[in-house]
């Protein structure tokens, strides 16, 4: 298979209503992915990845911009003339059609000679290791087996580009787990540029080369994801990315130390007096001898390799409240969405239900998670010292939520 | 692509049911409501002697069958629909309750259904019959004298009790099985919890069932309702097209066609559309009225 | 069961028992009964129509037959004989025009169902509300235009009628059907939309798409709008009525009211059992049809109810 690299260039996506109201669904996306990659498109439900997917797709027609795949300007193909696959959150498989006329079906379309068509559906079929199904209906499948009807399906036509909308999203934690592998392996064997839409960042973050993070039709940051999640050039995506997440101080700068209430959480070198909000991963906490910051230890969570220490937030009246909208959305909204529908109406809606999700997201409770070995045996109630591991500690605008 | 629309295609997919649709639906509204302005209208040539505002209408409610034919229409209508509703009710609840038997049940009580009304009428005349009909039989053990149901120079309200027993019976097939269709979809969870609270059958059946199957309810009754003023095959099947003796069981659809049975007499298709204005009025007002009616009322 | 001293007691294992008894005895009972309601004119359509006419005179009806009681002549009579009237004909025009209304009303159905479903165009929902509205209108409306509109296509000549005119006349004006437009855009658009967009991304035609995709998931609704159609003209009488006018062309419905009345005034004792022979033969091929097809024309009719 030849392997591709797809460019985008200035790409927007603007919906219009019926009451000719707009909704900018993706904005000015610039990016190219790199031939033979899996990337993960990466963002909340409503920041306009499924969109930006069906447009290289070619099933939506961008309102401006260019899509390249290689050298060749694709924006005006047509979808079925683009060569690539789809593999939808719901499968999409034919439901009066066997697996085997399932896979075959998108070679009827070009009249493949029927032989040909069956061996190369025998082949991908093994590939994703199906073929001991060919015969049954979809029905008679598990979600996983269908996941990867699907994935033969998509394969079958032998595409430049592999494009995956929430692939596992259907699937039960196991065998969510296990698919996500058998992605990655079927990627790697065939080298197929391939683009996979998520809203899990566990799911990103493990399967992808890189992610690309996405949010209200905005392109946010793009790396490996240890890059992103070490180097988060936003509050939106240190806050998106780890789990459990980031905790977030209210604190300042001052003559080049971080505080926070009383207590003293690091040095910010070079850096000129004033408000911002602390992010410190909770893995990015140490127990310490000495330090000014002074902590009672709320509840303890053992897992057995190390132990979470749910801990109330240093008090300090003036900064008591946060900012929601930098806060920016919190990522376990556990929100499925399973309608993920490129119909204008419905995609409408749903931007329209998530901002309201976005504006009302509730007041989290005041504690923070420090994530320690499991060798220090700590009990609810003890008062320990903290120290900020200063590369786990991340320094952003109040205002704008960017990096200072 | 996705978005974009396909006029022309979708236009062409549309064509054949819309050609049809043209010509028999939609000019025929339009050229019903012209003929009822014209003066002898001509239904082969098309020739009218002039235009007049009132004058079909006119005719038509001077027409000397015309009232009676509002009274059995609307006779017919408010005894067979509530009758058969409130039968075919509990009917489909106590078939909802039982499990043996229940396909069968449900069968048996779909027959009417599918079944020719004019074939189904003539046996329903035989056991009307005088004098050796079943019905008078069953009457003459309660010592009942035999009485003239069906048959020319029958009186009129015995007519009419007849045909009301063969309507409320032909019309309880299809509300059972809808009835029936719209209980198996209530949640089995209203009943487990009323259960839990010891409510009794009975006012399971007030507080749940009715309010839950309330807009079946309410849709069924209107449709009959509207069933109901159309009524013209099942009283042909039972009475033949004279309507019964003398005509003496003429509908408003009866009358439309009577009238479009001579369409060389002149007048008598302005008559025909004329009578059917009023049956379209009629239903309009139903349909108005129901729907004032199911803002207010419908439970949910 | 709450008791007035508010302790609750529970009845024993022998009260549910019997209360559960008495229940569906009652129930079970009740639906016999209405059962029987239902089934008696069958019944008696067919009890008389093996009678002779001295047991259909018989002031005590005959509730029973034995089977060499069963005078199977009245059959024979209705059917065959010359001067009764042509059922065999007026059987096969009425599946002629059954076969010819059902193919026209499904495909007509079918495309614009799909293009109500699946395809973007303007004035969609308008007219689509448009076709809503006209099912409030009562059909006498169509009748009497349409009535006018095939005379004047001269199909319905009052002397000499040509069979294929007839047959346009009863076939033309019932090739389509907005109820059932309506009831297959249903089910077209419960068909999730990821199916169309996989076999755009596949390259497959719309006509294609409709064809081997919509197409066979919607089978089941196909069936039924297929079969009620079929049923709908076997049991026509108004149309048929009107513009069928020479009696060789009849349907069966008009052949067996025409029937009924020839012999209104002639002692009915004597050809009630023919005429009962001829209402059960036309009556017989639907309850075949029923019985072998029941779930699809149940489903339909209770569906149809739900959505209105």
């Amino acid at each position: 298979m030849e392997t591709i690299e797809i460019r985008l260039q200035k790409l927007t996506k603007v919906f219009q209503a019926k009451n000719k109201e707009e909704t900018v669904a993706v904005k000015d996306f610039d990016i190219t992915i790199p031939a033979g990659k899996l990337v993960g498109l990466l963002g909340p439900s409503g920041c306009g990845k499924s969109t930006t997917l069906y447009m290289i797709s070619g099933l939506l027609k961008p309102t401006e911009g260019r899509i390249f795949f290689g050298d060749t300007d694709v924006t005006d193909v047509a979808p079925e003339k683009r060569g690539i696959g789809l593999v939808f959150q719901n499968y999409a498989l034919y439901p009066h059609m066997t697996v085997r006329q399932n896979i075959m079906f998108p070679l009827e379309n070009i009249k493949m000679e029927k032989e040909k068509a069956l061996e190369r559906a025998y082949f991908y079929a093994r590939l994703v290791g199906i073929d001991h199904l060919m015969n049954r209906k979809p029905v008679q499948l598990s979600g996983g087996q269908q996941q990867r009807v699907a994935i033969a399906r998509a394969l079958v036509k032998e595409p430049r580009v592999l494009l995956l909308d929430e692939p596992l999203s259907n699937l039960d934690a196991r065998l969510r787990l296990q698919t996500r592998e058998e992605i990655k392996r079927i990627q790697k064997e065939t080298g197929i540029t391939t683009i996979f839409v998520t809203h899990d960042q566990e799911e990103a973050m493990s399967i992808s080369d890189e992610i690309v993070l996405m949010r209200d039709g905005v392109m946010q940051q793009k790396g490996g994801p240890q890059q992103v999640y070490d180097e988060p050039t936003n509050l939106f995506v240190a806050k998106f990315l780890g789990s459990p997440p980031i905790n977030l101080f209210e604190g300042e700068i001052k003559d080049e130390k971080v505080i926070v209430g009383d207590a003293q959480f690091g040095r910010a070198e070079g850096r000129k007096d004033q408000e911002v909000i602390i992010g410190v991963r909770p893995e990015g906490f140490k127990i310490v001898e000495r330090s000014s910051l002074k902590v009672k230890v709320d509840y303890v969570e053992t897992i057995g390799r190390d132990t979470t220490l749910i801990i109330d937030k240093p008090s300090d009246p003036k900064y008591s409240k946060f900012d929601p909208e930098i806060a920016g959305p919190d990522q376990h909204e556990n929100n499925n969405h399973v309608d993920e529908d490129v119909d204008v109406d419905e995609d409408m809606k749903r931007l329209q239900e998530e901002g309201s999700i976005e504006e009302s997201a509730p007041e989290k409770k005041e504690t923070f998670r420090a994530i320690v070995d499991a060798d220090h045996r700590i009990q609810p109630g003890d008062e320990i010292k903290l120290s900020v591991k200063p590369h786990k500690m991340f320094l952003f605008d109040k205002e704008t939520g960017e990096l200072v | 692509m996705l978005e974009e629309r396909h006029d022309f295609k979708a236009w062409i997919y549309l064509l054949p049911a819309l050609i049809l649709l043209i010509v028999f639906t939609f000019y025929p509204i339009v050229n019903t409501f012209m003929i009822v302005f014209m003066v002898d209208y001509d239904f082969l040539y098309g020739d009218y002697a002039g235009w007049t505002l009132t004058g079909n209408i006119e005719a038509v409610i001077g027409h000397r069958q015309f009232w009676p034919a509002i009274r059995n229409t609307i006779i017919i209508a408010f005894v067979s629909v509530p009758m058969s509703v409130i039968i075919s009710l509990f009917i489909a609840v106590w078939l909802n309750s039982i499990k043996k038997l229940q396909g069968t049940f449900q069968t048996i009580f779909f027959l009417p259904y599918v079944t020719n009304a004019i074939a189904v009428g003539l046996a329903f005349a035989v056991i009307f019959n005088r004098d050796y009909g079943l019905f008078n039989y069953l009457l003459s053990l309660f010592g009942i004298d035999p009485i003239n149901w069906v048959a020319p120079g029958a009186e009129w309200r015995f007519s009419m009790i007849a045909l009301l027993v063969f309507i409320t019976w032909n019309g309880l097939a299809f509300k059972i099985m809808v009835f029936l269709s719209g209980l198996q979809s209530i949640d089995k969870q209203y009943y487990d919890a009323a259960r839990i609270d010891s409510a009794s059958r009975s006012r399971v059946f007030r507080k749940i069932t009715v309010p839950l199957l309330s807009p079946m309810i309410a849709f069924i009754t209107i449709t009959s309702f509207i069933g109901a003023f159309k009524e013209y095959t099942a009283i042909v099947g039972m009475f033949g097209e004279q309507m019964g003796h003398r005509g003496q069981l003429m509908t408003i659809v009866g009358l439309v066609y009577e009238a479009l049975g001579e369409p060389y007499t002149a007048g008598s298709v302005s008559l025909a559309a004329s009578a059917a204005i009023v049956l379209f009025f009629m239903t309009l007002l139903l349909t108005v009225f129901n729907m004032w009616v199911s803002k207010k009322r419908v439970h949910y | 069961m709450s008791a007035q001293n508010n302790e609750t007691t529970y009845d024993t294992r022998r009260q549910i028992i019997v209360k559960r008894v008495v229940r569906y005895t009652f129930v079970y009972t009740i639906l016999t009964f209405f059962a029987l309601l239902v089934i008696i004119p069958f019944y008696w359509m067919i009890l008389t129509s093996l009678m002779t006419p001295d047991k259909i005179a018989s002031p005590v009806p005959v509730m029973f037959l034995r089977f060499r009681d069963m005078q199977f002549g009245n059959y024979y009579e209705a059917m065959f004989a010359p001067e009764a009237p042509d059922f065999i004909r007026y059987m096969a025009n009425t599946v002629l025009v059954a076969a010819i209304s059902t193919v026209g009303t499904i495909i007509t159905t079918i495309l614009s169902a799909f293009a109500f479903a699946r395809l973007n165009f303007k004035f969609k929902e308008l007219f689509f509300l448009l076709l809503i509205a006209t099912m409030m209108i009562p059909g006498e409306m169509f009748v009497i235009t349409n009535f006018i509109t095939v005379s004047r296509l001269g199909w319905v000549e009052m002397v000499g009628q040509q069979y294929h005119h007839a047959i346009l006349a009863m076939t033309l004006p019932f090739m389509t059907s907005i109820f059932y437009i309506f009831f297959l855009r249903q089910t077209f658009k419960q068909v999730p939309d990821e199916l169309y967009y996989a076999a755009k991304v596949d390259g497959t035609k719309d006509f294609q798409y409709l064809w081997k995709i919509m197409v066979p998931i919607a089978r089941p609704t196909i069936i039924t709008i297929l079969i009620l159609n079929a049923m709908g003209t076997w049991n026509a009488f108004i149309w048929p009525n009107l513009v069928a006018t020479r009696p060789a062309f009849n349907l069966v419905s008009n052949g067996l009211r025409e029937f009924a009345t020839a012999i209104e005034f002639l002692p009915q004792e004597e050809y009630i059992g023919q005429q009962m022979a001829a209402a059960f033969v036309i009556t017989f091929p639907i309850l075949v049809v029923f019985f072998l097809l029941k779930k699809h024309i149940m489903r339909g009719v209770s569906r149809s109810g739900i959505k209105g």
